[in-house]
Protein backbone atom coordinates (compact mmCIF):
# COMPACT_ATOMS: atom_id res chain seq x y z
CA UNK A 1 0.00 0.00 0.00
CA UNK A 2 2.89 2.23 0.85
CA UNK A 3 6.22 1.51 -1.03
CA UNK A 4 9.18 3.45 -0.40
CA UNK A 5 12.38 2.60 -2.99
CA UNK A 6 15.72 3.86 -2.60
CA UNK A 7 14.12 7.40 -1.45
CA UNK A 8 16.38 10.36 -0.89
CA UNK A 9 15.07 13.93 0.38
CA UNK A 10 16.68 17.25 0.87
CA UNK A 11 15.92 20.14 1.70
CA UNK A 12 17.65 22.64 -0.18
CA UNK A 13 21.47 21.39 0.97
CA UNK A 14 20.30 19.32 4.01
CA UNK A 15 19.60 15.67 3.64
CA UNK A 16 16.72 13.97 5.61
CA UNK A 17 16.36 10.80 4.53
CA UNK A 18 18.57 8.41 2.48
CA UNK A 19 17.77 6.10 0.29
CA UNK A 20 15.35 4.98 2.57
CA UNK A 21 13.74 1.53 1.18
CA UNK A 22 10.32 0.23 3.41
CA UNK A 23 7.15 -1.21 2.95
CA UNK A 24 3.53 -1.15 4.67
CA UNK A 25 1.42 -3.67 3.65
CA UNK A 26 -2.40 -3.62 2.82
CA UNK A 27 -4.27 -3.66 5.81
CA UNK A 28 -1.57 -3.42 7.86
CA UNK A 29 -0.97 -0.83 11.09
CA UNK A 30 2.66 0.23 11.18
CA UNK A 31 4.48 2.52 13.83
CA UNK A 32 7.40 5.43 12.53
CA UNK A 33 9.30 6.27 15.41
CA UNK A 34 12.84 8.48 15.89
CA UNK A 35 14.30 11.41 17.71
CA UNK A 36 12.48 15.20 17.24
CA UNK A 37 14.15 16.58 13.76
CA UNK A 38 14.48 13.31 12.22
CA UNK A 39 12.07 13.34 9.52
CA UNK A 40 9.22 11.39 10.47
CA UNK A 41 7.08 14.12 9.36
CA UNK A 42 9.07 14.76 6.11
CA UNK A 43 8.50 10.97 5.29
CA UNK A 44 4.47 11.27 5.57
CA UNK A 45 4.67 14.48 3.55
CA UNK A 46 6.15 12.45 0.62
CA UNK A 47 3.17 10.00 1.06
CA UNK A 48 0.57 12.53 0.38
CA UNK A 49 2.81 14.35 -2.49
CA UNK A 50 3.20 17.56 -0.06
CA UNK A 51 7.26 17.08 -0.37
CA UNK A 52 8.18 15.34 -3.45
CA UNK A 53 11.35 12.79 -3.67
CA UNK A 54 14.94 14.30 -5.07
CA UNK A 55 15.61 9.83 -5.79
CA UNK A 56 13.71 6.92 -5.49
CA UNK A 57 9.80 6.01 -5.84
CA UNK A 58 6.92 5.77 -3.74
CA UNK A 59 3.97 4.03 -5.20
CA UNK A 60 0.78 4.94 -2.26
CA UNK A 61 -2.01 3.39 -3.00
CA UNK A 62 -0.82 2.42 -6.42
CA UNK A 63 -0.17 5.76 -7.31
CA UNK A 64 3.55 6.59 -8.58
CA UNK A 65 4.25 10.01 -6.36
CA UNK A 66 6.38 10.64 -9.10
CA UNK A 67 4.47 10.77 -12.18
CA UNK A 68 1.27 12.40 -10.79
CA UNK A 69 0.51 15.69 -12.15
CA UNK A 70 -0.91 18.82 -10.68
CA UNK A 71 -4.32 17.53 -11.74
CA UNK A 72 -4.40 14.27 -10.07
CA UNK A 73 -2.74 15.31 -6.80
CA UNK A 74 -5.97 16.29 -5.17
CA UNK A 75 -7.57 12.84 -6.17
CA UNK A 76 -4.61 11.04 -4.14
CA UNK A 77 -5.14 12.81 -1.05
CA UNK A 78 -8.66 11.96 -0.85
CA UNK A 79 -7.11 8.68 -0.68
CA UNK A 80 -4.68 9.20 2.55
CA UNK A 81 -6.70 10.57 5.65
CA UNK A 82 -4.01 12.83 7.58
CA UNK A 83 -3.58 13.91 10.90
CA UNK A 84 -1.34 16.52 11.08
CA UNK A 85 1.13 17.82 13.68
CA UNK A 86 0.30 20.93 13.28
CA UNK A 87 -3.76 20.28 13.50
CA UNK A 88 -4.09 22.81 10.63
CA UNK A 89 -7.63 23.37 11.97
CA UNK A 90 -10.06 25.82 10.75
CA UNK A 91 -10.82 28.65 13.51
CA UNK A 92 -13.08 30.37 11.84
CA UNK A 93 -15.34 26.79 11.73
CA UNK A 94 -16.62 25.07 13.97
CA UNK A 95 -15.88 21.22 14.95
CA UNK A 96 -18.70 20.38 12.78
CA UNK A 97 -18.04 22.50 9.72
CA UNK A 98 -13.69 21.42 10.04
CA UNK A 99 -14.52 17.66 9.92
CA UNK A 100 -17.46 18.13 7.06
CA UNK A 101 -14.40 20.12 4.97
CA UNK A 102 -13.02 16.62 4.49
CA UNK A 103 -16.48 15.16 3.06
CA UNK A 104 -17.31 18.57 0.91
CA UNK A 105 -14.94 18.59 -1.39
CA UNK A 106 -16.52 15.54 -2.42
CA UNK A 107 -19.74 15.67 -4.69
CA UNK A 108 -21.71 14.33 -1.23
CA UNK A 109 -25.23 15.04 -0.11
CA UNK A 110 -25.13 17.45 2.69
CA UNK A 111 -27.60 14.86 4.28
CA UNK A 112 -25.09 12.17 4.56
CA UNK A 113 -22.15 14.34 5.30
CA UNK A 114 -24.35 15.49 8.35
CA UNK A 115 -24.83 11.83 9.26
CA UNK A 116 -21.15 10.69 8.76
CA UNK A 117 -19.85 13.72 10.56
CA UNK A 118 -22.12 13.51 13.75
CA UNK A 119 -20.77 9.29 14.08
CA UNK A 120 -17.24 9.81 13.56
CA UNK A 121 -17.85 13.03 16.13
CA UNK A 122 -19.60 10.33 18.82
CA UNK A 123 -16.31 8.01 18.18
CA UNK A 124 -13.61 10.71 18.82
CA UNK A 125 -16.59 11.20 21.92
CA UNK A 126 -17.01 15.26 21.24
CA UNK A 127 -20.51 15.15 19.25
CA UNK A 128 -21.48 17.28 21.96
CA UNK A 129 -18.91 20.12 21.18
CA UNK A 130 -20.13 20.14 17.17
CA UNK A 131 -21.07 23.41 17.57
CA UNK A 132 -17.98 25.06 19.28
CA UNK A 133 -14.97 26.79 17.92
CA UNK A 134 -11.92 25.07 17.98
CA UNK A 135 -10.10 27.87 19.91
CA UNK A 136 -12.57 27.15 22.85
CA UNK A 137 -11.24 23.45 22.61
CA UNK A 138 -8.69 21.74 24.92
CA UNK A 139 -5.24 20.17 23.37
CA UNK A 140 -6.46 16.95 23.48
CA UNK A 141 -9.84 18.19 22.02
CA UNK A 142 -8.48 19.74 18.84
CA UNK A 143 -6.35 16.91 18.28
CA UNK A 144 -9.63 14.51 18.52
CA UNK A 145 -11.20 16.87 16.04
CA UNK A 146 -8.49 16.58 13.74
CA UNK A 147 -8.41 13.07 13.92
CA UNK A 148 -12.01 12.91 13.29
CA UNK A 149 -11.67 14.81 9.84
CA UNK A 150 -8.92 12.49 8.71
CA UNK A 151 -11.41 9.47 9.31
CA UNK A 152 -14.57 11.16 8.21
CA UNK A 153 -13.88 9.88 4.44
CA UNK A 154 -12.82 6.49 4.97
CA UNK A 155 -9.67 6.64 3.26
CA UNK A 156 -7.22 3.80 2.48
CA UNK A 157 -4.20 4.86 4.04
CA UNK A 158 -4.67 6.72 7.32
CA UNK A 159 -1.91 8.93 8.57
CA UNK A 160 -1.20 10.29 11.80
CA UNK A 161 1.64 12.06 12.79
CA UNK A 162 1.68 12.41 16.81
CA UNK A 163 -1.94 11.97 17.30
CA UNK A 164 -1.78 11.82 21.12
CA UNK A 165 1.22 14.63 21.27
CA UNK A 166 -1.91 16.25 23.75
CA UNK A 167 -3.23 13.80 25.16
CA UNK A 168 -3.28 11.92 28.97
CA UNK A 169 -3.13 8.07 29.11
CA UNK A 170 -6.78 6.98 28.78
CA UNK A 171 -7.50 9.15 26.18
CA UNK A 172 -4.09 7.94 24.38
CA UNK A 173 -5.45 4.24 24.88
CA UNK A 174 -8.99 5.02 23.38
CA UNK A 175 -7.44 6.64 20.30
CA UNK A 176 -4.92 4.39 20.21
CA UNK A 177 -8.12 1.90 20.31
CA UNK A 178 -9.92 3.84 17.66
CA UNK A 179 -6.66 3.80 15.15
CA UNK A 180 -7.09 -0.20 15.71
CA UNK A 181 -10.95 -0.02 14.82
CA UNK A 182 -10.19 1.25 11.68
CA UNK A 183 -7.22 -0.73 10.78
CA UNK A 184 -9.53 -3.43 11.28
CA UNK A 185 -12.32 -2.35 9.25
CA UNK A 186 -9.33 -2.74 6.31
CA UNK A 187 -7.80 0.97 6.69
CA UNK A 188 -3.62 1.07 5.95
CA UNK A 189 -2.59 2.69 9.16
CA UNK A 190 1.00 4.28 9.56
CA UNK A 191 1.29 6.40 12.90
CA UNK A 192 4.76 8.40 13.30
CA UNK A 193 5.34 9.25 17.32
CA UNK A 194 8.25 9.39 19.63
CA UNK A 195 5.89 7.66 22.59
CA UNK A 196 7.13 4.22 23.07
CA UNK A 197 4.24 3.44 24.90
CA UNK A 198 2.01 3.77 22.14
CA UNK A 199 3.32 0.62 20.19
CA UNK A 200 4.84 -1.08 22.96
CA UNK A 201 2.60 -4.58 23.40
CA UNK A 202 0.63 -3.98 20.27
CA UNK A 203 2.57 -6.72 18.09
CA UNK A 204 3.06 -4.27 15.10
CA UNK A 205 5.82 -3.23 13.20
CA UNK A 206 7.70 -0.23 13.89
CA UNK A 207 10.38 1.75 11.93
CA UNK A 208 12.81 3.21 14.04
CA UNK A 209 14.14 6.30 11.83
CA UNK A 210 17.96 7.83 12.83
CA UNK A 211 19.92 9.39 10.63
CA UNK A 212 18.13 9.67 7.47
CA UNK A 213 17.34 5.97 7.66
CA UNK A 214 15.56 3.43 9.03
CA UNK A 215 17.86 2.09 11.83
CA UNK A 216 16.17 -1.16 12.71
CA UNK A 217 12.82 -2.37 12.21
CA UNK A 218 11.04 -3.88 16.13
CA UNK A 219 7.70 -5.35 16.67
CA UNK A 220 6.23 -3.56 19.37
CA UNK B 1 -23.91 20.71 -8.43
CA UNK B 2 -23.65 20.19 -5.04
CA UNK B 3 -20.01 21.48 -4.86
CA UNK B 4 -21.43 24.63 -6.70
CA UNK B 5 -23.92 25.03 -4.00
CA UNK B 6 -21.23 24.50 -1.21
CA UNK B 7 -19.30 27.44 -3.33
CA UNK B 8 -22.39 29.58 -3.32
CA UNK B 9 -22.43 29.10 0.16
CA UNK B 10 -19.06 29.74 0.91
CA UNK B 11 -19.28 33.48 -1.87
CA UNK B 12 -22.13 34.32 0.00
CA UNK B 13 -20.82 34.20 2.99
CA UNK B 14 -17.74 36.03 2.29
CA UNK B 15 -19.77 38.94 0.61
CA UNK B 16 -21.48 39.39 3.73
CA UNK B 17 -18.65 38.88 6.63
CA UNK B 18 -16.33 41.44 4.21
CA UNK B 19 -19.34 43.91 3.56
CA UNK B 20 -18.06 47.08 3.65
CA UNK B 21 -14.83 46.29 1.29
CA UNK B 22 -17.62 44.20 -0.90
CA UNK B 23 -19.38 47.50 -0.99
CA UNK B 24 -16.81 50.12 -1.83
CA UNK B 25 -15.49 47.75 -4.57
CA UNK B 26 -19.01 47.77 -5.87
CA UNK B 27 -19.63 51.30 -5.77
CA UNK B 28 -16.55 51.96 -7.31
CA UNK B 29 -17.27 49.65 -9.98
CA UNK B 30 -20.88 51.50 -10.40
CA UNK B 31 -19.18 55.08 -10.56
CA UNK B 32 -16.82 54.01 -13.46
CA UNK B 33 -19.41 51.91 -14.99
CA UNK B 34 -21.46 55.17 -15.03
CA UNK B 35 -19.07 57.65 -16.08
CA UNK B 36 -18.25 55.32 -18.91
CA UNK B 37 -21.80 54.69 -20.11
CA UNK B 38 -22.86 58.45 -20.08
CA UNK B 39 -20.15 58.95 -22.08
CA UNK B 40 -20.91 56.72 -24.62
CA UNK B 41 -24.66 57.80 -24.50
CA UNK B 42 -23.19 61.42 -25.15
CA UNK B 43 -21.39 60.23 -27.95
CA UNK B 44 -24.31 58.42 -29.44
CA UNK B 45 -26.25 61.40 -29.69
CA UNK B 46 -23.62 63.74 -30.78
CA UNK B 47 -23.08 61.42 -33.10
CA UNK B 48 -26.75 61.12 -34.47
CA UNK B 49 -27.30 64.83 -34.64
CA UNK B 50 -24.70 65.37 -36.62
CA UNK B 51 -25.88 62.72 -39.02
CA UNK B 52 -29.13 64.56 -38.84
CA UNK B 53 -27.12 67.98 -39.32
CA UNK B 54 -25.13 66.25 -42.59
CA UNK B 55 -28.49 64.71 -43.74
CA UNK B 56 -29.81 68.37 -44.31
CA UNK B 57 -26.38 69.31 -45.63
CA UNK B 58 -25.72 70.68 -48.70
CA UNK B 59 -23.77 72.73 -51.45
CA UNK B 60 -25.01 75.75 -53.24
CA UNK B 61 -24.63 76.53 -56.74
CA UNK B 62 -24.70 79.75 -57.60
CA UNK B 63 -25.54 80.58 -61.45
CA UNK B 64 -23.82 83.11 -64.01
CA UNK B 65 -25.73 86.61 -64.01
CA UNK B 66 -26.24 86.08 -67.69
CA UNK B 67 -27.08 82.69 -67.60
CA UNK B 68 -30.40 82.30 -70.38
CA UNK B 69 -33.36 80.11 -69.42
CA UNK B 70 -32.41 77.03 -71.81
CA UNK B 71 -28.93 76.89 -70.40
CA UNK B 72 -30.86 76.81 -66.53
CA UNK B 73 -32.54 73.92 -67.80
CA UNK B 74 -29.95 71.88 -69.55
CA UNK B 75 -27.22 72.39 -66.64
CA UNK B 76 -30.42 71.72 -64.19
CA UNK B 77 -30.98 68.50 -66.05
CA UNK B 78 -26.85 67.36 -66.34
CA UNK B 79 -27.01 67.83 -62.28
CA UNK B 80 -30.23 65.47 -61.88
CA UNK B 81 -28.36 62.99 -64.21
CA UNK B 82 -25.57 63.04 -61.27
CA UNK B 83 -25.62 60.01 -59.74
CA UNK B 84 -24.30 61.88 -56.27
CA UNK B 85 -26.31 64.10 -56.33
CA UNK B 86 -30.12 63.47 -54.78
CA UNK B 87 -32.38 66.37 -54.83
CA UNK B 88 -31.81 69.94 -57.12
CA UNK B 89 -33.71 72.58 -55.91
CA UNK B 90 -33.95 75.30 -58.22
CA UNK B 91 -33.87 78.70 -56.79
CA UNK B 92 -34.68 81.52 -58.91
CA UNK B 93 -33.58 85.19 -58.20
CA UNK B 94 -37.16 86.85 -57.01
CA UNK B 95 -37.53 82.92 -54.65
CA UNK B 96 -33.87 84.20 -53.07
CA UNK B 97 -35.26 87.49 -52.68
CA UNK B 98 -38.06 86.50 -51.34
CA UNK B 99 -36.12 84.09 -48.63
CA UNK B 100 -33.80 86.69 -47.89
CA UNK B 101 -37.47 88.92 -47.28
CA UNK B 102 -38.90 86.81 -44.64
CA UNK B 103 -35.28 85.99 -43.39
CA UNK B 104 -34.20 89.61 -42.82
CA UNK B 105 -38.33 91.11 -41.88
CA UNK B 106 -38.33 94.66 -41.57
CA UNK B 107 -34.49 95.23 -42.42
CA UNK B 108 -35.29 93.36 -45.82
CA UNK B 109 -35.73 97.50 -46.65
CA UNK B 110 -31.78 97.57 -47.72
CA UNK B 111 -32.78 95.45 -50.73
CA UNK B 112 -34.89 97.72 -51.82
CA UNK B 113 -32.12 100.53 -52.28
CA UNK B 114 -30.64 97.77 -55.18
CA UNK B 115 -32.58 99.05 -58.58
CA UNK B 116 -32.43 95.25 -59.71
CA UNK B 117 -32.04 92.17 -57.78
CA UNK B 118 -28.38 91.57 -56.81
CA UNK B 119 -29.23 88.00 -55.72
CA UNK B 120 -28.18 85.27 -58.18
CA UNK B 121 -30.21 82.69 -59.04
CA UNK B 122 -28.95 79.13 -57.46
CA UNK B 123 -29.11 75.60 -57.48
CA UNK B 124 -29.44 74.02 -53.95
CA UNK B 125 -27.92 70.21 -54.09
CA UNK B 126 -28.32 67.64 -52.06
CA UNK B 127 -25.50 64.75 -51.70
CA UNK B 128 -25.80 60.98 -51.40
CA UNK B 129 -24.93 60.27 -47.53
CA UNK B 130 -22.05 58.11 -48.48
CA UNK B 131 -20.67 61.54 -49.83
CA UNK B 132 -20.65 63.08 -46.38
CA UNK B 133 -17.07 63.41 -45.62
CA UNK B 134 -15.25 66.59 -45.85
CA UNK B 135 -13.11 65.70 -49.09
CA UNK B 136 -15.34 63.90 -50.31
CA UNK B 137 -17.91 67.25 -50.66
CA UNK B 138 -14.76 69.46 -51.33
CA UNK B 139 -14.08 67.53 -54.75
CA UNK B 140 -17.43 67.12 -55.45
CA UNK B 141 -17.85 71.19 -55.15
CA UNK B 142 -14.80 71.43 -57.25
CA UNK B 143 -16.23 69.29 -59.96
CA UNK B 144 -19.36 71.41 -59.68
CA UNK B 145 -17.40 74.50 -60.06
CA UNK B 146 -15.90 73.54 -63.51
CA UNK B 147 -19.35 73.58 -65.24
CA UNK B 148 -19.86 76.24 -67.23
CA UNK B 149 -22.04 78.51 -66.23
CA UNK B 150 -21.45 77.78 -62.74
CA UNK B 151 -20.15 81.57 -60.74
CA UNK B 152 -19.35 79.82 -57.50
CA UNK B 153 -20.32 76.29 -55.34
CA UNK B 154 -20.45 77.36 -51.62
CA UNK B 155 -20.61 74.79 -48.44
CA UNK B 156 -20.07 74.27 -44.95
CA UNK B 157 -16.26 73.37 -45.30
CA UNK B 158 -15.18 74.33 -41.88
CA UNK B 159 -18.49 73.09 -39.92
CA UNK B 160 -18.52 70.07 -42.01
CA UNK B 161 -14.91 68.97 -40.94
CA UNK B 162 -14.46 70.65 -37.60
CA UNK B 163 -17.91 68.38 -36.72
CA UNK B 164 -16.73 64.97 -38.52
CA UNK B 165 -13.40 65.88 -36.10
CA UNK B 166 -15.09 66.40 -33.43
CA UNK B 167 -17.06 63.15 -33.59
CA UNK B 168 -14.44 61.45 -34.38
CA UNK B 169 -12.53 63.01 -31.03
CA UNK B 170 -15.55 61.72 -28.87
CA UNK B 171 -15.23 58.32 -30.76
CA UNK B 172 -11.70 57.92 -29.93
CA UNK B 173 -12.00 59.41 -26.46
CA UNK B 174 -14.95 57.03 -25.45
CA UNK B 175 -12.68 54.04 -26.46
CA UNK B 176 -9.68 55.11 -24.66
CA UNK B 177 -12.11 55.99 -21.75
CA UNK B 178 -13.43 52.71 -21.99
CA UNK B 179 -10.47 50.50 -22.12
CA UNK B 180 -8.89 52.56 -18.79
CA UNK B 181 -12.23 52.16 -16.93
CA UNK B 182 -12.54 48.18 -18.03
CA UNK B 183 -8.61 48.29 -16.81
CA UNK B 184 -9.69 49.92 -13.27
CA UNK B 185 -12.33 47.56 -12.71
CA UNK B 186 -10.23 44.71 -13.07
CA UNK B 187 -7.72 45.83 -11.04
CA UNK B 188 -10.09 46.74 -8.13
CA UNK B 189 -11.72 43.29 -8.31
CA UNK B 190 -8.30 42.12 -8.32
CA UNK B 191 -7.09 43.83 -5.07
CA UNK B 192 -10.21 42.93 -3.73
CA UNK B 193 -10.29 39.36 -4.45
CA UNK B 194 -6.45 39.00 -3.49
CA UNK B 195 -6.99 40.42 -0.43
CA UNK B 196 -9.64 37.60 0.21
CA UNK B 197 -7.41 35.02 -0.93
CA UNK B 198 -4.66 35.69 1.60
CA UNK B 199 -7.08 36.53 4.50
CA UNK B 200 -7.99 32.38 3.50
CA UNK B 201 -4.42 31.28 2.81
CA UNK B 202 -4.48 28.79 5.71
CA UNK B 203 -7.73 27.25 4.93
CA UNK B 204 -6.49 26.98 1.23
CA UNK B 205 -3.48 25.18 2.10
CA UNK B 206 -5.84 22.69 4.78
CA UNK B 207 -7.98 22.32 1.67
CA UNK B 208 -5.26 21.47 -1.10
CA UNK B 209 -3.83 18.82 1.59
CA UNK B 210 -7.72 17.29 2.34
CA UNK B 211 -7.70 16.77 -1.52
CA UNK B 212 -9.86 19.35 -2.64
CA UNK B 213 -9.55 20.15 -6.83
CA UNK B 214 -8.38 23.50 -8.21
CA UNK B 215 -11.64 24.24 -9.51
CA UNK B 216 -13.19 23.92 -6.04
CA UNK B 217 -10.95 26.10 -3.94
CA UNK B 218 -11.29 28.86 -7.03
CA UNK B 219 -15.17 28.54 -7.40
CA UNK B 220 -16.06 30.56 -4.19
CA UNK B 221 -13.77 33.62 -5.38
CA UNK B 222 -14.75 33.58 -9.09
CA UNK B 223 -18.24 33.80 -7.67
CA UNK B 224 -17.76 36.06 -5.49
CA UNK B 225 -16.46 38.44 -8.38
CA UNK B 226 -19.04 37.61 -10.20
CA UNK B 227 -21.36 38.68 -7.69
CA UNK B 228 -19.33 42.14 -7.37
CA UNK B 229 -19.14 42.81 -10.79
CA UNK B 230 -23.18 41.84 -11.62
CA UNK B 231 -23.72 44.09 -8.56
CA UNK B 232 -21.80 47.04 -9.94
CA UNK B 233 -23.12 46.91 -13.35
CA UNK B 234 -26.50 46.35 -12.10
CA UNK B 235 -26.55 49.94 -9.79
CA UNK B 236 -24.86 51.92 -12.56
CA UNK B 237 -27.89 50.54 -15.12
CA UNK B 238 -30.38 51.45 -12.80
CA UNK B 239 -27.75 54.76 -11.92
CA UNK B 240 -28.45 55.58 -15.70
CA UNK B 241 -31.91 54.83 -16.54
CA UNK B 242 -32.23 56.99 -13.63
CA UNK B 243 -29.93 59.77 -14.87
CA UNK B 244 -31.67 59.23 -18.16
CA UNK B 245 -35.28 59.65 -17.49
CA UNK B 246 -34.18 62.94 -15.51
CA UNK B 247 -32.66 64.21 -18.49
CA UNK B 248 -34.98 63.12 -20.87
CA UNK B 249 -37.65 65.36 -19.11
CA UNK B 250 -35.33 68.73 -17.95
CA UNK B 251 -33.50 69.29 -21.31
CA UNK B 252 -36.58 70.05 -23.06
CA UNK B 253 -37.98 72.12 -19.90
CA UNK B 254 -34.21 73.77 -19.47
CA UNK B 255 -33.53 74.61 -23.13
CA UNK B 256 -36.42 74.83 -25.12
CA UNK B 257 -34.55 76.05 -28.60
CA UNK B 258 -32.50 73.04 -28.23
CA UNK B 259 -34.28 70.61 -30.41
CA UNK B 260 -31.46 67.74 -30.08
CA UNK B 261 -33.25 64.76 -30.40
CA UNK B 262 -32.16 61.81 -27.98
CA UNK B 263 -32.16 58.66 -28.79
CA UNK B 264 -33.84 56.71 -26.03
CA UNK B 265 -31.76 53.72 -24.69
CA UNK B 266 -32.89 50.36 -25.55
CA UNK B 267 -32.80 47.67 -22.71
CA UNK B 268 -29.81 46.20 -24.65
CA UNK B 269 -27.87 49.29 -23.23
CA UNK B 270 -28.33 48.50 -19.41
CA UNK B 271 -28.10 44.99 -19.64
CA UNK B 272 -24.83 45.60 -21.62
CA UNK B 273 -23.11 47.64 -18.79
CA UNK B 274 -24.00 45.24 -16.28
CA UNK B 275 -22.70 42.36 -18.44
CA UNK B 276 -19.61 44.51 -18.91
CA UNK B 277 -19.16 44.51 -15.42
CA UNK B 278 -19.58 41.21 -14.63
CA UNK B 279 -17.06 40.28 -17.11
CA UNK B 280 -14.52 42.71 -15.82
CA UNK B 281 -14.84 41.47 -12.41
CA UNK B 282 -14.85 37.72 -13.31
CA UNK B 283 -11.30 38.72 -15.21
CA UNK B 284 -10.06 40.40 -12.20
CA UNK B 285 -10.91 37.71 -9.81
CA UNK B 286 -9.82 34.96 -12.28
CA UNK B 287 -6.08 36.38 -12.36
CA UNK B 288 -6.06 37.10 -8.59
CA UNK B 289 -6.98 33.42 -7.63
CA UNK B 290 -3.66 32.61 -10.25
CA UNK B 291 -2.50 29.48 -10.52
CA UNK B 292 -2.99 27.07 -7.30
CA UNK B 293 0.06 24.49 -7.26
CA UNK B 294 -0.01 21.55 -4.64
N1 LIG C 1 10.12 22.85 4.65
C1 LIG C 1 11.34 22.62 5.20
N2 LIG C 1 12.40 23.31 4.76
C2 LIG C 1 13.63 23.09 5.28
N3 LIG C 1 13.89 22.23 6.24
C3 LIG C 1 12.87 21.51 6.74
C4 LIG C 1 11.54 21.69 6.24
N4 LIG C 1 10.71 20.86 6.92
C5 LIG C 1 11.50 20.19 7.80
N5 LIG C 1 12.79 20.57 7.70
C6 LIG C 1 13.90 20.04 8.44
O1 LIG C 1 13.98 18.66 8.15
C7 LIG C 1 14.26 17.92 9.32
C8 LIG C 1 13.19 16.89 9.57
O2 LIG C 1 12.01 17.54 9.93
P1 LIG C 1 10.68 16.75 10.31
O3 LIG C 1 9.62 17.76 10.58
O4 LIG C 1 10.41 15.76 9.26
O5 LIG C 1 11.12 16.04 11.64
P2 LIG C 1 10.25 15.12 12.63
O6 LIG C 1 10.91 13.84 12.70
O7 LIG C 1 8.84 15.16 12.21
O8 LIG C 1 10.42 15.91 14.00
P3 LIG C 1 9.36 16.01 15.20
O9 LIG C 1 9.38 14.70 15.90
O10 LIG C 1 9.92 17.09 16.05
O11 LIG C 1 8.06 16.35 14.62
C9 LIG C 1 14.39 18.93 10.45
O12 LIG C 1 15.74 19.21 10.65
C10 LIG C 1 13.66 20.15 9.91
O13 LIG C 1 14.26 21.32 10.43
MG1 LIG D 1 7.12 15.87 12.94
Amino acid sequence: MIQFSDVTKYYDDDLVLKDLTFTVGKGELAFLTGPSGVGKTTLLKLIYAAELPDEGNIVVAGWDIRKLKQNTIPYLRRHVGIVFQDFRLLFNKTVFDNVALALRIHDMHPKEIREDVLEILKEVRLKHKAHIYPQHLSGGEQQRVVIARAMVSKPTVLLADEPTGNLDADTSLAITNLFREINARGTTVLIATHSASLYQGTGRRVFHLRDSNIEKETVG
Amino acid sequence: MRIFLYSLQTALKSIWHEKWINLLTVLSISIGLLILSSFIVITLNMDSVLQRWSKSFGLVAYLDEDLTKEAESTLEELLRQDEDILEVRYISKDRAAQEIQTILGDDARILEDFRENPLPSSFELRLKTELLDPELVRKKAEAIQEMSGIEEVQYGEKWLSSLSTIAQMMKMGTVFLGCAIFTAIIFITYSTIKIFFYRRKDEIETLKLLGATKSFIRLPFLLEGLFIGTTGGLISAFALFGLYSVVLVKIPELLPSVTILILSLPLEAYISVTLAGALMSFTGSFFAVGKIRY
